[in-house]
């Protein structure tokens, strides 16, 4: 047996921070005056929204830490970090939808924190798609480090645009004020998301590191670097 | 200066290929007026509605061609290893860049003159003869905001298999911005612009061409250069 | 210097570290006093390629594509010392004509005149007689001997034993990546006559 480590620890605190702020927004929380049950759903898409975008930042440094160094150690840990991100932004968007119908009417609306959520989802997927093409190790951790910051600049852009886009055709917009009662268990959901999303990175690392480990020792097929 | 001076010769370079394979220049501005036909079909060739969309037909039209516009481009590059040629000289693969992206947007520049009134007889509009020069210039920000981040990506796809689709999937969510800011501010040119919100679409326009066509310039030496 | 070895051990790839298109997996190497990957255009200032790919645009012209060449070039050389070169290559007929109708051997003679532009102080040569017929082999040879007598140094990597031993002071002979051996170049025929 190896010992639980640091990284373990990580997850079990995800985990359990998870069943407290759920159980907080599932069972104590009373339902919204408004919205009723439906609104308890935002105590996990608010979360995954903000790690989310935090977690594509992380992918951003370490774009730029792979960029610089050219280690192929910043490149397993980019990957992870795209691949949470993109499954927090589903998730986000799958909760968004769940909450949108039964509120609006509508599984979709052209909500300005959706809609960038949804381009930064449809860029950092291509990303992973363009990677899925690239088979020599070092050029392929190049274009997706360069790939990553390109995408990454665009996030802000897009999010003032649709905002300018959204101002001047007047919709409905998402109700800003969340009742007290969801506040708390969103906060303890966020650090939850937080601390499973930086689990899933650090194990998704170490998973691409071994993997590199058994290329080196039983290579797949000769490469032939293409001239 | 001496880094100015290649810029300018692999710019000239590119327009010289560019004129000895005009008939692809050409076949593209048919893709073009193929293009906007199909829109009007698709939307029922109801003059009103037409009218109305004109703005986003246009660039739709314009990030179609766009596409097969920068997949070329680089194929000269990669044919005989061109470019690999151009990388053992002393100059900076920056040259490279900003001469081919250049050329590129004077290739997207040239579709203008005659997308637009193509446009305009087939929905229904008058070509405000006050704002020509506006139009152009308008134009000139549109493409150079396809081409910036459009030569990197098409520099990392061209030697991909599937790059017909690689460049698409990457590039379009990319321009969401240039693609928004621009239906606005090209409408807004077209039908009036009674609300002054031109300046503000614009600024966003030459904020994206500034962002990424400095970090493109940046993060191109890194996509070329093998190590 | 002349590398030798069968076809993937490892000579194209060797080259290409040398020029810096390529970064080694692991150690470095020194090219005259210089890391290729840290200081690329002072490596690139000093070197010259002739490889299997061309280096060429399709779309231009055999003169045109010296002149661009030329003008890339730190120190361009006068208009003038572009048709000597064609010439000099044997390609004065065919300066207009566009590249991509060349034969493999007439892309060949455009890239050793682009590499005479580019005053060199090292030549890599990746199978430069490959492709070209007796008279233009005739002519790397003597080139090869002109830029050795001048000071220049060659690395070399040809199946061409017979011409190529003419030209290395020292020969390599490299199998799956490894130096097997080292020595004389006039020596190589034989050694690789023995087994392994």
């Amino acid at each position: 047996m190896k010992p639980i480590t640091w990284q373990h620890a990580l997850g079990a605190l995800g985990l359990g921070l998870l069943v407290w702020g759920s159980a907080q927004a599932l069972l104590v929380a009373p339902p919204d005056r408004h919205m009723g049950d439906v609104s308890r759903i935002i105590s996990i898409h608010v979360p995954c929204a903000w790690v989310g975008l935090l977690v594509y930042t992380i992918a951003m440094v370490l774009a730029v830490g792979s960029l610089w160094s050219g280690r192929s150690r910043w490149d397993a840990a980019l990957t992870a970090a795209i691949e949470t991100g993109l499954v927090l932004t589903a998730l986000m968007l799958l909760t968004g939808m769940l909450f949108a119908r039964p509120t609006w009417g509508v599984w979709w609306t052209w909500d300005v924190r959706l809609t960038t959520t949804l381009l930064a989802f449809v860029l950092f997927a291509g990303v992973l798609t363009m990677r899925s093409f690239l088979e020599e190790p070092r050029r392929r951790a190049t274009w997706t480090a360069v790939a990553t910051i390109i995408a990454w600049v665009d996030v802000p852009l897009v999010y003032f645009c649709v905002r300018w886009m959204r101002s001047i055709h007047q919709v409905q917009s998402s109700p800003d004020t969340i009742d007290a009662a969801i506040y708390w268990p969103m906060r303890i959901n966020a650090f939850a998301v937080l601390f499973l999303a930086l689990w899933f990175i650090v194990l998704r690392t170490r998973v691409e590191r071994l993997r590199e480990e058994v290329d080196e020792v039983a290579p797949p097929a000769p490469v032939v670097t293409a001239a | 200066m001496r880094a100015l001076r290649q810029t300018v010769e692999i710019l000239r370079k590119d327009l010289l290929l560019e004129w000895r394979r005009r008939a692809r220049l050409v076949a593209v501005l048919v893709f073009a007026v193929n293009v906007l036909l199909l829109f009007s079909f698709a939307l029922g060739a109801d003059t009103g509605t037409l009218a109305k969309a004109t703005g986003g037909l246009l660039m739709l039209t314009l990030l179609f061609s766009s596409i097969l516009a920068l997949g070329e481009s680089f194929r000269a590059e990669h044919e005989h290893a061109a470019l690999e040629g151009l990388l053992l000289l002393p100059m900076h693969p920056v040259g490279i860049f900003y001469g081919k992206a250049v050329a590129n947007t004077l290739f997207l520049l040239l579709l203008a003159p005659l997308l637009v009134p193509a446009a305009l007889v087939l929905y229904g509009g008058a070509l405000p003869a006050g704002q020509l020069l506006q139009l152009l210039a308008l134009w000139a920000a549109i493409a150079a905001g396809l081409a910036g981040p459009g030569t990197l990506y098409a520099a990392m796809t061209g030697r991909l298999r599937s790059h017909d689709v690689l460049l698409p999937l990457l590039l379009f969510p990319l321009v969401i911005p240039v693609l928004v800011a621009g239906v606005r501010s090209m409408s807004l040119v077209l039908t009036g612009d009674p609300m002054a919100q031109l300046g503000g679409w614009v600024g966003l326009l030459v904020a994206f061409d500034v962002i990424y066509w400095s970090l493109c310039g940046v993060l191109f030496p890194y996509v070329v250069e093998e190590p | 210097m002349l590398l030798a070895g069968a076809n993937g051990s490892g000579k194209t790839t060797l080259l290409r570290l040398i020029a810096g298109l390529l970064r080694p997996s692991a150690g470095s190497l020194r090219v005259f006093g210089l890391d290729p990957v840290a200081e690329p255009l002072a490596v690139r200032r000093r070197l010259s390629v002739v490889g299997h790919q061309p280096f060429l645009y399709g779309e231009l012209s055999a003169r045109e594509t010296l002149a661009l060449w030329n003008r890339l070039l730190e120190r361009p050389w006068p208009a003038a010392t572009i048709p000597e070169l064609l010439e000099a290559v044997g390609l004065e007929d065919a300066a207009s004509r566009e590249v991509r109708t060349f034969s493999a051997g007439m892309r060949k003679r455009l890239s050793l005149a682009r590499v005479r532009l580019e005053r060199p102080r090292l030549l890599l040569l990746d199978e430069p007689f490959a492709a070209l017929d007796q008279d233009g082999q005739d002519l790397v040879d003597r080139w090869i001997s002109e830029f050795r007598d001048d000071g220049g140094a060659v690395v070399m990597a040809s199946h061409d034993l017979s011409r190529a031993s003419g030209h290395g002071a020292r020969a390599v002979l490299l199998r799956s990546g490894q130096a097997v051996w080292t020595g004389a170049a006039r020596d190589l025929g034989e050694r690789l006559r023995m087994p392994n």
